[in-house]
């Protein structure tokens, strides 16, 4: 095992490119794995959640260190927008139920996201002041 | 053949048009240059040019979709990365999530029947705050459209980057704590990005809230299914 990480740790040394596919892959498989386990279990949670539980649980018992899965993840991460864009053409499926629609879900939006972000934004702001003087007595 | 060939076409232009107009994002990141904001615009404009069949243009940009799968198992390391953060201000970030979720849900739903919408248009709403692979995964738990979710979502996140920015100007805010949640919690993805934008703490705990709030929202999601039934 240590051999294995010492190898990870010189490939994306060496060949970053390389090792930001093998980690991809990684991950790949480690959701796939998961998928696979929900299903045959008819397990309550989505197989993607599942194996993050799984990879934290891993980096918590040191099994697999952050360093040989960072790049893949970063990237994972930076280019979700990009996973996205396919979901989002779905629209055109949609077409004339958005064309009735469309003014009052988008005032729904906006008008939610406002009191979404207002809601969180003082909740944690209080919260914050309250520890801040708490911890100072 | 020919559906073939232009399905991998549609593939080609959704990965073109995506690393040909990030670099726009970078140098001005505004909601209207968000890739989110822009391939979607070119591909809808390529589509009415020369005639989009949505089957063909899913057929092998699916793969994309994909790969939510893998991208939410990347969150792990954030959490991770981010564990001492976690400990030091759970209170504050379990308030915001919390009481941001709910907000979230049930301003959705609420708004949603003041409107006049209903059935699965309106359970489709009702995780749109989330990071997209988690909320498409809730609606279809809870009876909604993954589909017009994902797009829920991306409108939301498209508003979020500029309510966001229009909110913190005007909200009386001490903490970047704050700051931070607000966009993870509010605008998911796109908000943490520009939250990054504001400043690396605001980034962090953005990012942080966005995952928590996810993962919140995905567990919650057989109990808010029995509510809204």
């Amino acid at each position: 095992m240590k051999t294995l990480h010492a190898r990870m740790r010189l490939l994306d040394r060496r060949h970053p490119r390389l090792a930001l596919l093998v980690q991809v892959l990684l991950l790949v498989v480690l959701c796939a794995v998961c998928e696979y386990v929900v299903r045959a279990w008819r397990l309550p949670v989505p197989g993607s959640v599942l194996a993050l539980g799984v990879l934290l649980l891993m980096l918590a018992c040191g099994v697999v260190p952050m360093s040989s899965l960072r790049r893949g993840a970063d990237w994972l991460l930076a280019e979700m927008l990009l996973f996205f864009i396919p979901a989002v053409m779905a629209v055109s499926q949609h077409a004339a139920l958005l064309r009735a629609e469309g003014v009052r879900i988008v005032a729904v939006i906006l008008i939610g996201t406002v009191l979404v972000m207002t809601a969180t934004a003082f909740l944690v702001d209080l919260v914050w002041r309250w520890r801040q003087k708490h911890h100072a007595q | 053949m020919r559906s073939e060939l232009a399905s991998l076409a549609w593939l080609a232009v959704t990965l073109g048009g995506y690393y040909l107009l990030k670099p726009l994002y970078r140098k001005r990141p505004r909601w209207w240059t968000s890739p989110l904001f822009t391939v979607p615009v070119l591909l809808i404009a390529l589509g009415l040019l020369f005639g989009m069949n949505y089957p063909v243009y899913i057929r092998d940009t699916h793969w994309l979709v994909l790969m939510l799968g893998p991208a939410t198992v990347a969150f792990a390391l954030p959490i991770w990365r981010y564990r001492r953060l976690i400990r030091q201000h759970w209170a504050a970030l379990l308030a915001g999530v919390l009481g941001g979720s709910t907000v979230a849900m049930s301003s959705a739903w609420g708004l949603a029947t003041l409107f006049g919408l209903s059935g699965s248009l309106r359970l489709s709403l009702v995780p749109r705050s989330i990071t997209t692979p988690l909320a498409m995964l809730v609606s279809a738990d809870i009876g909604g459209v993954p589909d017009l979710t994902a797009l829920f979502v991306v409108i939301t996140g498209v508003a979020g980057i500029a309510l966001g920015e229009l909110l913190l100007k005007y909200l009386p805010l001490r903490s970047a704590l704050a700051r931070g949640a607000l966009f993870g919690v509010g605008a998911h993805g796109a908000g943490t990005a520009k939250a990054w934008d504001v400043g690396a703490e605001e980034g962090t705990i953005a990012s942080l809230a966005m995952v928590l709030a996810g993962l919140l929202n995905v567990l919650a999601a057989p109990g808010v299914a029995w509510l809204l039934r």
